[in-house]
């Protein structure tokens, strides 16, 4: 497991595109469409990029996170999973996992300070804490997650967060992709190094594909998120807490 | 797994019916321990003996403190085991959530003995030593489970005696499971210092080199500990008793540290370079450094010649340098398990054809608590004995960890008799049965299905390719 990517619970549980695109009934019953749903992830992928700046934790705990997150919509639906509360509980759960808890009132603390503006993600510790008994169940009492990092190469890997990649590849071809469009945006030819792998550049070109293609289409500024106007009108489809 | 719908009456989870509750076996910090057995209409159910579902060990996490959700002792529990997948290693079988009162429980298969309980029974009842079959099978097994672990860059970090489950009768008779994973780490890539996590290791079984406040330590803790737990199979004592200095955030004890060195002599920078850079070991001149000990002497205390594999395997064990120390997979190699007699899968069986086998006493189970943990009915007593009912938990406890796991640990009471043996150190003793209250367990369990069971049995152990060459007498 930890020393063996293969006989993990990540690896077994690597899914197809299609499933991961897969919008659940209850949200397309709401008029949620395939890329609205994938709206929404992004949008919470940076809610939970910009809190945990805010508390400070490192990377993996962050793509920790993410994943969890991600993990949950290939199961449940935004209507009966609120993705306002499942990010920041997502952190609050890969924190513990990663050991580096942080505790849930801070959170609270944070997300008030952020969303100052927007009662519908303000929420309270004991929201956080019965949503993570939820998401236990939700991620099926699987916990460990595996990462494409590397010290080298942190912003494309970080935005591959904002994409399911980690849902359906294995993290070393993730990380072959954003190896194989590094070297390609700084000219340098790789073709031997990549052949000594043996690996299968086709997977590997499909992925770079897919990360540049998510760079033109949703042209993201890093410190900002999605543009407000874009998230604004799919958020508001999703129910309000109850 | 688990699916945390209210089902029923009373509120109580749908995954609760599964289960026939037989009663509470065991009490801690994280919160109580049950034995339950599947009822027959389950699904699994066909592992049971008879017509009766397999026994299944539940742990219960109690209701966490206001504002810290589950516990990271049950995060980690969970984040391992579920990717865990050993023969010796304890089996996690399901986890449920009872979403109406918050509250965790773990469901494992359950094993009927530990080596605290047959180490205790053998000094206490029998008084002849664990026979050498028996040791080096349950050594063998737990360093294969350990080898396991380690190779995949977990450490264990609470390894001692009742953290051992033995399996009862039944087809993994007499087979090791290592438990209790709240203190467990991946190591492969922390992102704070390991000492970070505080004190780690139960005092007894503490390498020196967390003894002397070490920041970063590996996979040879464990092996210390393993060191410790194959002298007390020999002697059926604790090797190093030390008194744990609480309360201080250092994690330097001198005690312990003394009680080592006293057996192992004075640890040296020729011998362990590293040592000079131990915060407690620059810090701490005149206690540890100044002092001199002299006459190493622990073979008089094992009883092994010095010249014999079992004493070399065990001084390499408690090697000084943690960098020197034998690694699990190293020690699986050594020459002590390819001498006769072979270790076994099943390490109950007697030594020699024609020895009697030993009956190690049941768990001792509490038919009067419930899942709630509720006392549902306290039979009425004459306050007979040295133990009221209910005086249980006052036991003062130098141990720190010594409840925190399932299936075993349970608080046992002290008995008035447990003065020679160092009584204050290893939790109470007789069981959590306040005032001998006749207690029932499952229905006739020592039955003729257990016997046939094991002749059966006889025979799976060869088919084990990962055990050394078994003598035919074994199986």
């Amino acid at each position: 497991m930890a020393a063996n990517f293969w006989a993990s619970s990540h690896c077994k549980q690597l899914l197809d595109q299609e499933d991961v695109d897969k919008v659940p009934q209850a949200d397309s019953d709401r008029g949620i469409t395939p890329e609205e749903f994938r709206l929404v992830k992004i949008h919470m992928s940076f809610h939970i990029w910009r809190l945990a700046q805010q508390v400070k934790v490192r990377q993996r705990v962050i793509a920790t996170a993410v994943t969890y997150f991600r993990r949950v919509y290939t199961r449940k639906s935004m209507t009966e999973y609120d993705p306002r509360l499942v990010a920041p509980t997502c952190l609050y759960l890969a924190s513990k996992v990663e050991e580096s808890t942080v505790q849930a009132r801070l959170l609270v603390f944070y997300i008030k300070k952020m969303c100052a503006s927007d009662e519908k993600y303000r929420f309270e510790i004991k929201d956080i804490l019965e949503m993570e008994m939820k998401l236990l169940e939700a991620l099926d009492y699987y916990l460990v997650v595996y990462h494409p990092y590397r010290p080298l190469l942190q912003g494309i890997v970080n935005d591959t967060y904002k994409m399911d990649l980690i849902l359906i590849h294995p993290p070393y071809m993730i990380a072959l992709a954003c190896i194989y469009i590094a070297s390609v945006l700084k000219d340098k030819d790789t073709t031997l190094w990549f052949e000594e792998l043996r690996v299968d550049m086709n997977i590997v070109k499909n992925i770079s594909m897919e990360i540049l293609d998510f760079y033109d289409t949703y042209k993201i500024d890093h410190q900002r998120g999605l543009p407000e106007d874009k998230i604004a009108p799919v958020m508001n489809k999703l129910p309000a807490k109850a | 797994m688990g699916d945390g719908r209210v089902g029923g009456g009373a509120n109580r989870p749908a995954w609760l019916q599964q289960y026939e509750l037989v009663g509470k076996i065991g009490e801690g910090t994280y919160g109580l321990v049950f034995l339950a057995r599947l009822k027959p209409s389950h699904p699994h159910a066909a592992a049971g003996v008879g017509r009766r579902g397999p026994p299944i060990a539940i742990k219960k996490f109690k209701q966490s403190k206001e504002g810290d959700g589950v516990s990271p002792t049950a995060i980690r529990e969970i984040m391992l085991l579920r990717e865990i997948n050993h023969e010796n290693v304890v089996k996690l079988v399901n986890v449920h959530i009872n979403h109406a009162d918050m509250s965790l429980y773990l469901a494992f298969d359950y094993a009927e003995h530990d080596l605290y309980e047959i180490i205790r029974h053998h000094r206490e009842k029998l008084t002849h030593p664990i026979n050498i079959y028996t040791v080096k099978s349950l050594l063998w097994q737990l360093l294969n489970g350990l080898n396991y672990l380690h190779s995949n860059w977990i450490i264990h970090r609470d390894l001692k005696p009742s953290n051992i489950l033995v399996m009862g009768e039944g087809e993994e008779h007499g087979i090791i499971k290592i438990a209790d994973f709240g203190l467990a780490r991946i190591y492969q890539a922390p992102l704070k210092p390991l000492s970070d996590n505080g004190v780690v290791v139960t005092i007894w079984y503490r390498a020196p080199e967390l003894l002397l406040g070490a920041k970063h330590y590996t996979s040879a803790v464990d092996m210390w500990a393993v060191g410790c737990i194959f002298a007390e199979l020999l002697t059926l004592k604790p090797l190093f008793q030390g008194v744990e200095a609480k309360a201080t955030p250092n994690p330097f004890q001198l005690d312990q540290l003394d009680k080592i060195f006293k057996v192992l002599g004075h640890p040296t920078i020729e011998k362990w370079p590293t040592l000079a850079n131990l915060p407690c070991w620059q810090n701490d001149q005149q206690h540890i450094q100044g002092h001199k000990y002299e006459n190493p002497g622990l073979h008089n205390i094992v009883h092994l010649p010095q010249k014999s594999p079992a004493f070399d395997l065990l001084s390499k064990m408690l090697e000084y340098d943690p960098r020197k120390r034998i690694t699990a997979a190293q020690a699986l190699e050594h020459e002590y398990f390819r001498m006769d007699p072979l270790p076994g899968r099943n390490a109950l069986l007697p030594s020699q054809a024609g020895e009697k086998i030993v009956q190690y006493p049941v768990r001792p189970v509490d038919t009067t608590t419930d899942f709630e943990g509720t006392t549902s009915l306290q039979p009425t007593q004459p306050p007979s004995g040295n133990a009221p009912p209910g005086s249980q938990s006052v036991v003062p406890r130098p141990i720190p960890r010594q409840m925190q796991q399932p299936m075993v640990n349970m608080s046992r009471m002290t008995g008035a008799n447990m003065a020679a043996f160092n009584a204050a150190s290893q939790a109470g003793m007789a069981g959590l049965n306040p005032g001998n209250i006749p207690m029932q367990r499952g229905a006739g369990a020592q039955s003729h299905p257990h016997q046939l069971r094991r002749k059966a049995d006889q025979g799976m152990g060869m088919q084990n390719p990962g055990y050394p060459n078994q003598q035919k007498r074994r199986f």
